[in-house]
């Protein structure tokens, strides 16, 4: 079309140019032959004047058809699918003015107002983020009899019998610049907060933010900020990635539900320069675990090393072992030093990897000094605790959507005189990488300061939307 | 001052002490000494990258061959390997993506991604399969930069071979004339025997197939097969009835002889598709080293093209 044009501005121009010429030049040009030149060059103006009107009907049929069908298709509202559509908008005369150029916004219809919306997009096409986001939730049920609800001592204190947001997190994580990356993990759950059996609140917490340096000299990686830090087997797994649904006993009599979760410091580690992976993590923190470490200060602080090893068996197995040792102050002024020892092995079959098997285990041994008594009739005096437990579970995935698996627990109290042991048969069925659905049954029994015989059923749901970090072994 | 408090107060000022002195130190310079110590992250390119390199180095793969990378979990042994490593050859598009928090862990900033010492292997390649609209994990477990598979044409590996001996030259220079040598070996090998694959299989060009899992679209684009269909459509979520359904229908219409599975996927599925569409079923390896005696690229694809040529020959 637009050669078209060009053709008739130049055909003109030529004309014009022509005529303002030939009366200078009639004497000397031949006046019929100029003539039957003009003709010809009408005729193909006139022929390409047709070529263009018709190609330009053309289009004007097809872009009607188009319109037609759309709007046939998409019904304007009030109208129903099988009514005509009517005549196109674009055939009505249209008074041109600037309302009618500037389209005005169109009144929504119920259905437009009733679907849901994206409420706004942090990344567009051609635009990347620079950072990955991830949000997992993790939705448990705790069944178990009415006197565990009143006595508030199931696995979940306060939440017996009931469904409630264990845990729904917030992650963002990326790097930070060529020499460091960072993480930021933001938490809300429902917590037990007082002694009543409707006292509970749904708590924000930050569970991590911390910053990883990468480019440190000799091999070093330093992490400081908010953490879960390096100890022992389990400490570095997040809610929604524990094996079972709840996290053995062991660790939560020692630490407490989350175990050593928050923790503010800085901690190194190292791979050493061995045939076989060794790896060497030293931290140093606050102190802020009100079971175990609860003083909350640098001039107390918690101290943490761990070391953990890996082993490379047959073809399709792994072997992990890991020794911890946390050192630091309780609440009660007291020190408190906690040794840890685990070990996880995993056989997978070749090829798809299943079924995979999976024997773990963890045992902790606590030293730790309370002072006691102090009432009138007797002067306080301290004593020293040793105190230990552990657990071991193994789990048999049969393909990557189902797994079953037992897992055995059986600790002291870290404190109190009194001892429990629990056996936990589970299942797990996975849709997909990103959505996972476990039941699981817990027989407890306890004595000294646990008296109690306990049967919990457990369900739960996770998900996980966006990005996610790759599973660990 | 209790002898707890100054042990715990003398350890803080430890690690403090030593950080500080680490933080001062200088990093070290790359070192240049040979020979080359290369990662690869999957098995098709530690087999490429191996015949470029030659015997000027170790190559070394952090995945075990024959294992799904797709269901891949970090092991510390691949710490390891990083950690030993001084040049990554890496896919790009995010099939190896778990390889980034394991180069974090391992204290060799020098393959972190962004850095020289990391060859992406997708440089410069037409990529099949880019979803468009809008990508979500409905679509599955989805690669939204484009089908990674590539290197099962053997028509890309000029490109990837070439990306990968420039990466490595351009960290060695030393040794840019033996490895561009060994890649034109390589290549001129690799062209004889493509040429010898295509004539297998040129009297099924146009042939429908159906995979179990989207691993094979440059595949099917080097030798003419057309994908009918993939079982798993969307990936690393199993199909749902109504889509294998539909899917046999389709493979009854319009006559698909064959289902390629991967050897790492279960058989079930993809066996019954076959049975009730009356196409065959043949399991093949998606890459290097699966089977014993496929441990270079020339044997797998010889393999490959073998068991799929055997298959559709079959009345």
């Amino acid at each position: 079309m637009r050669t078209h044009t060009v053709a008739l501005w130049s055909v003109s121009i030529l004309l014009l140019s022509l005529g303002s010429y030939l009366p200078g030049t009639a004497h000397a040009q031949d006046v019929d032959a100029v003539r039957q030149e003009l003709t010809a060059v009408r005729r193909q103006l006139d022929s390409i004047r047709e070529q263009y009107e018709q190609r330009l009907r053309e289009l004007t049929d097809r872009l009607e058809h188009l319109e037609a069908q759309r709007r046939a298709a998409t019904p304007a509202s009030g109208q129903t699918p099988g009514s005509p559509a009517g005549p196109p908008a674009y055939a009505q005369p249209v008074p041109l003015t600037a309302a009618s150029l500037a389209p005005a916004a169109p009144e929504p219809s119920l259905r437009e107002t009733l679907t849901p919306r994206q409420p706004f997009a942090l990344a567009q096409p051609g635009r990347t983020l620079l950072f990955d986001i991830g949000v997992s939730g993790d939705f448990v049920t705790d069944f178990t009899s009415r006197n565990r609800e009143r006595r508030r001592d199931g696995t979940f204190a306060g939440r017996e019998n009931r469904f409630f947001p264990r845990e729904v997190e917030l992650g963002l994580f990326g790097r930070v610049d060529p020499y460091a990356s960072a993480v930021v993990r933001l938490s809300a759950g429902e917590e037990a907060a007082g002694l009543e059996p409707s006292d509970r609140s749904l708590t924000v917490e930050v569970d991590e933010a911390n910053l990883t340096l990468l480019t440190l000299p000799l091999g070093t990686t330093a992490r400081l900020g908010v953490m879960r830090p390096r100890f022992g087997t389990l400490n570095v797994v997040h809610q929604d990635d524990l094996p079972q649904i709840d996290r053995p006993n062991v660790l939560s009599r020692f630490f407490g539900e989350e175990q050593l979760e928050g923790e503010k410091g800085i901690e190194a580690f190292w791979v050493l320069p061995l045939p076989i992976y060794n790896e060497l993590s030293v931290g140093a923190f606050d102190g802020d675990n009100e079971v175990a470490f609860g003083r909350g200060t640098l001039r107390d602080p918690l101290v943490i090393g761990r070391w953990r090893s890996f082993f490379e068996l047959e073809q399709h197995g792994g072997l992990q072992i890991d020794v911890s040792a946390a050192s630091g102050i309780a609440t009660d002024a007291h020190r408190n030093t906690v040794l840890g020892l685990g070990a996880k092995y995993k056989w997978g079959a070749p090829g798809s990897g299943f079924p995979l098997f999976t024997v773990a285990g963890e045992a902790l041994y606590a030293m730790r000094t309370v002072t006691t008594g102090g009432a009138d009739t007797a002067p306080p005096r301290e004593r020293r605790f040793d105190r230990w437990g552990g657990y071991l579970y193994g789990q048999w995935d049969l393909d990557r959507r189902w797994a079953a698996g037992l897992r055995g627990d059986w600790t002291e109290l870290a404190v109190e005189r009194g001892r429990e042991w629990a056996v936990s048969p589970y299942l797990q069925f996975k849709p997909s990488e990103f959505l996972r659905f476990r039941v699981q049954y817990k027989h407890s029994e306890g004595t000294g300061a646990v008296e109690r015989v306990a049967n919990e059923f457990f369900l739960q749901g996770t998900f996980i939307l966006g990005a996610h970090p790759t599973e660990r072994f | 001052m209790r002898a707890p408090h100054r042990l715990a107060l003398g350890l803080t000022l430890a690690v403090v002490l030593i950080g500080g002195i680490l933080l001062a130190l200088p990093a070290p310079e790359l070192a240049a000494e040979p020979p080359l110590r290369v990662l690869t992250t999957l098995p098709d390119l530690w087999s490429i990258t191996r015949a470029i390199v030659g015997d000027l180095g170790r190559v070394e793969v952090a995945t075990r061959p024959g294992q799904n990378p797709h269901d891949l979990e970090i092991r510390p042994s691949q710490i390891l390997l990083v950690k030993r490593a001084e040049i990554l050859v890496r896919n790009g598009l995010e099939e190896d993506a778990w390889i980034d928090p394991v180069v974090e862990s391992s204290g060799n900033p020098r393959l972190l991604r962004g850095s020289p010492s990391v060859i992406e292997a997708s440089q410069g390649l037409a990529l099949l399969k880019i979803p468009s609209g809008r990508v979500d994990r409905s679509l599955g477990d989805v690669h939204p930069s484009g089908n990674p598979h590539f290197t099962l044409d053997p028509g890309t590996l000029p490109t990837v071979s070439a990306s990968i001996a420039d990466g490595l030259a351009r960290l060695r220079p030393d040794l840019a004339r033996k490895l561009d040598a060994n890649r034109s070996e390589f290549l001129a090998l690799v062209e004889a025997r493509f040429q010898r694959w295509r004539e297998m299989l040129a009297p099924y060009r146009g042939t429908r197939v159906v995979s179990y899992h989207d691993s094979w679209p440059y595949f099917y684009r080097a030798y003419g097969l057309i994908e009918l269909g993939v079982i798993e459509d969307r990936p690393g979520v199993p199909p749902t009835p109504q889509h294998l359904v539909s899917l046999v229908r389709q493979m009854k219409e319009q006559g698909a002889r064959l289902v390629v599975l991967e050897s790492w996927y279960p058989p079930d599925t993809a066996a019954a598709v076959a049975r009730l569409a009356g196409a065959k079923l043949v399991v093949i390896p998606q890459s290097p080293g699966a089977v014993p005696g496929t441990g270079d690229y020339i044997t797998h694809m010889d393999h490959v093209v073998k068991a799929l040529a055997k298959a559709l020959a079959d009345p």
